[in-house]
């Protein structure tokens, strides 16, 4: 439930042909992409040195603690400090959306219904401190993931653990989560309240990188944590610069995903998007080695890279699975009537809202709620047929029937922030669409700092909201249980059921599917439900944003994970 | 002198009391909740709640502005989760977002802006005085109407696309600077100057235009004036006339309002840091309104009207010290 994205010590060789065999696969994964892109040809067994730039919007001012991150798949810097106990597929195209084991042996072994994981981690894991890494200090990062002095996180396992939603972390008086337990330093077991198949990707969340309890200083750990990916901080200024250099007690023998090329990674904090597309676009200098984790291409250099083949080479384009749609609080008038939520539906101008973004090369009209990049999870359906432009007839038509034969007038919140998702461009496109339908939009510009906080409050939310959604990893199950089920209704604030919709039989149906430790399995079950719940129009699916981004010249190896929709910098090299 | 320097420093005092009381107010008023943020999506009422107590929001807003008006003289205790910190005087508090000091922020920050100013300020002065001169020696000729028209014509263009245009001719056409970045003054001189060279301009490029104006207008309205008759009867040169006598007139001036200007570029230069990447109080400051940090808000607005006050005292002092006929009490 990533809303609006934006919008992230050294283990001697075990064996030589285990090393062998993952620069191999890496190099072979990446290469035989269609989205790989490079200056020359890349070879993951001689990538290594040089140093790696990296050109910032983000200013890390709330630093790198694992506990109060909020990454999809671990994100793209944090990865590179922390080893989780899962992990994303470092593999061009749909693969790179399948969790592959990390720290552990494999993805979780499932025991009474998938209510019960275990995982054993792999022999020779060391932090860059040169100490072993133990079951003990992934249930020690877990574990301070509840504290309040640490808030931030995802809830999933504040709602999945038993005793979890009691739990105060571990600096209070009651310091020990049961449900966690670690019978040996290199297994840890997870005893959750229900059965959820999806537990396997959200180890892969930073959460599940461990902590030592030794080194552990509260909220100031987010300037220096310890490291037990490839790299750890060399320096941290946060809101101008983050150096990282090798973490000498890792090796890819104990790594399967990471291949790490580069000797130094320099991350410039707080740059204006402006001048990362210029400073990409250019290449100039130490720019030819840059490479950005969080700034789409301007539509500027977008367009000047149709006449120039060499900008255009160095363009990678990917998606992030998310859906930006328009939201009915359906305990609201006029939404309550399914024949209004209809007409909206079909009065919908998704071109115009495509052309807002800045084109079909940067966003693609969506009628489904799961978007296409979700993998199995989506199955394609239109119920309310609005074509290119909208089909204002069948509006005016459906508003009759609902009683509405002149038309109405509502109001749409959204986010007053111009480069977000739900902001004010889309806003007026959608309010000349609805117009041609008789139908008035009176817009409501909502502060960009305080916008969640009144949508997702029960108790100030609009009847009508433009809103985005985005998978923390890339199943139906965390794409569609926030947003339907009704269990998940939160009175006061943190509410993402905006259509505060409850139904009991849908809700047995995402136990049954939580159950379900197959993924395909899985994923085609979520896309068949999504498909059922598409006929109640509790949404207006409008777009998916599609990433094109830029990298400097001699960046090889470069391209967009599918589980996030960025570069996966953990692969790239400037060799 | 001293009785002026004591009643402006009570009076500072009391100003910034004021501002930090009103900065407290607004944050109240105005929309939005930090603990809402710090808590993440999907955060319940209960786990809000928690959140708003280990921030010290859910105490009466006196309470707060009483401890963080006493952290500034008495220091203060804060608890980390493992276990507290103190925070010596004077404290600002810990900013919501990064748990680092105020006080650490604002001493990373002020030196960008100190060395944004430096150059800047000397740039300003030489081109809008020197041009300014240049055009009042022959006043409504074509240098007079050119140079006018030039500083007008730079002081008229936002300085975001002033910094854009430099950034585009000198770092990606001619490619002779490198992109910015701030390299501290005791970490490498050349690096730091040649890294600020295009913000310097930018900013002295804007700000020139009007020091040209007041230069030639001061400068023209001394010309006027019966001493300067009087030299031209003994016999000097129209350049000498000018350079060391019609410019003094201009003069009292152009301190009185550099000095301001100074205080407002050290107070944050809001764009120019961010075309430019430069982590000043400017960028400092919207960073931390975007996200409604407290602390921070509190601490860059403290540090900036006490900016102001000085450049504005300062600005009395050498007034006096350039116009004898005004004198401090």
């Amino acid at each position: 439930m990533f809303n609006n994205p934006l919008p992230a010590r050294r283990i001697k060789l075990a064996s030589l042909s285990a090393a062998a065999l993952l620069v191999g696969g890496l190099a072979a994964a990446c290469g035989g992409s269609s989205t790989t892109t490079g200056a020359t040809s890349f070879n993951a067994a001689s990538c290594t040195g040089g140093t790696l730039n990296v050109l910032d919007q983000s200013t890390e001012d709330t630093g790198l603690d694992p506990a109060v991150l909020y990454t999809s798949g671990g994100g793209a810097i944090p990865r590179l400090l922390f080893r989780t106990l899962t992990t994303r597929d470092t593999t061009a195209g749909a693969k790179g959306r399948t969790v592959v084991p990390d720290l552990a042996t494999d993805t979780g072994e499932a025991s009474e219904n998938a209510t019960v994981w275990t995982y054993h981690l792999k022999s020779g894991l060391k932090y860059a401190n040169g100490e072993a890494i133990t079951s003990a200090d992934i249930k020690y990062g877990i574990e301070r993931s509840f504290s309040s002095v640490l808030a931030g996180g995802p809830p999933y396992l504040r709602d999945w653990l038993v005793g979890g939603s009691t739990y105060q972390g571990p600096y209070g008086s009651d310091p020990d989560l049961a449900s966690i337990t670690t019978p040996n330093p290199t297994t840890i077991v997870f005893h959750l309240r229900k059965p959820e198949g999806d537990f396997p990707y959200l180890a892969a969340e930073t959460q599940f990188a461990p902590v030592p309890k030794a080194d552990d200083t509260g909220k100031n750990y987010n300037a220096d944590p310890v490291s037990s990916g490839p790299y750890t901080i060399q320096s941290f200024t946060k809101g101008k610069e983050l150096v990282l250099v090798r973490n000498t007690y890792w090796s890819r023998g104990t790594d399967s995903q990471r291949l790490a090329c580069p000797d130094k990674i320099d991350i410039s904090l707080g740059l204006s998007s402006t001048v990362i597309d210029q400073r990409l676009a250019s290449s100039i200098g130490q720019d030819a080695d840059a490479i950005t984790t969080d700034t789409d291409v301007d539509t500027a250099t977008l367009a000047k890279s149709a006449s120039q083949p060499s900008l255009k080479a160095r363009l990678t384009s990917g998606n992030f699975p998310d859906t930006t749609y328009l939201a009915f609080n359906t305990k609201a008038a006029p939404f309550d009537n399914q024949l209004v939520r209809e007409a909206f539906s079909y009065a919908v101008d998704r071109t115009s809202l495509v052309n807002a973004q800045g084109g079909s090369q940067l966003a693609t009209a969506l009628t489904t709620y799961d978007p296409p990049s979700i993998g199995g999870a989506y199955h394609p359906y239109d119920y309310f047929p609005a074509g290119a432009s909208g089909n204002a007839a069948k509006a005016k038509q459906l508003l009759a029937q609902a009683g509405y034969p002149d038309g109405l007038t509502v109001t749409l919140a959204y986010d007053s922030n111009g480069s977000s998702y739900d902001g004010p461009a889309n806003a007026a496109a959608l309010q000349q669409a609805l117009a041609k339908a008789g139908i008035t939009l009176k817009l409501d510009a909502i502060d960009d700092s305080n916008f969640d906080a009144v949508v997702t409050n029960t108790k100030t939310e609009p009847a009508l909201s433009l809103f985005s959604w985005g998978a923390d990893w890339p199943s139906g199950a965390p794409f569609l249980t926030p947003i339907f089920d009704g269990r998940d209704i939160v009175q006061g604030g943190g509410n993402f059921n905006l259509a505060q919709y409850s139904d009991p039989s849908v809700e047995a149906e995402i136990d049954k599917i939580n159950q379900i430790t197959d993924n395909s399995k899985a994923q085609a079950a979520w896309g068949d439900l999504d498909a059922q719940l598409g006929k109640l129009a509790l949404t207006v699916p409008l777009y998916t944003v599609n990433d094109v981004v830029l990298h400097g010249s001699n960046v090889k190896n470069t391209y967009v994970d599918q589980w996030r929709g960025w570069y996966d910098i953990s692969s790239v090299s400037v060799k | 002198m001293t009785a002026f320097l004591v009643r402006r420093l009570l009076a500072a005092a009391a100003v910034l009391l004021i501002v930090a009381a009103v900065v407290y107010g607004l944050f109240y008023l105005m929309p939005g909740d930090p603990a809402s943020l710090a808590c993440g999506k999907r955060c319940d009422a209960a786990e809000l709640a928690q959140v708003r107590q280990t921030m010290g929001l859910n105490r009466p807003v006196y309470e707060q502005f009483w401890t963080f008006i006493s952290s500034i003289f008495a220091g203060h205790a804060y608890d980390n989760g493992v276990g507290t910190v103190w925070c010596s005087a004077p404290c600002l508090g810990y900013s919501f977002q990064s748990d680092e000091p105020v006080t650490q922020l604002l001493t990373q920050a002020l030196p960008v802006d100190v060395s944004l100013v430096a150059g800047a300020a000397v740039l300003w002065l030489s081109l809008g005085i020197g041009f300014g001169l240049f055009a009042a020696m022959r006043p409504n000729g074509l240098r007079d109407k050119a140079t006018t028209f030039v500083g007008l014509a730079f002081g008229s263009v936002p300085i975001f696309i002033l910094a854009l245009l430099l950034l585009l001719l000198f770092c990606v056409w001619w490619q002779v600077l490198p992109f910015p970045t701030f390299v501290p003054f005791t970490q490498n001189v050349g690096q730091w100057a040649e890294n600020l060279l295009l913000p310097w301009f930018a900013i002295a490029l804007t700000f020139a235009g009007n020091y040209l104006r007041l230069t030639r207008a001061g400068v023209l309205e001394a010309l006027g004036q019966d001493h300067i008759r009087t030299l031209r009867a003994y016999g000097y040169t129209e350049r000498r006339i000018v350079a060391r006598h019609a410019v003094r007139g201009a003069l009292p001036t152009v301190a009185t309002i550099a000095a301001m200007d100074i205080g407002g570029v050290l107070a944050g230069a809001v764009f120019t840091e961010s075309m430019f990447g430069l982590p000043g109080l400017g960028k400092l400051m919207v960073d931390s309104a975007s996200t409604i940090d407290l602390p921070v808000i509190t601490g860059v607005t403290l540090l900036a009207s006490f900016l102001i006050i000085v450049a504005n005292t300062v600005a009395d002092l050498l007034y006096a010290v350039l116009d004898p006929r005004v004198r401090i009490s």
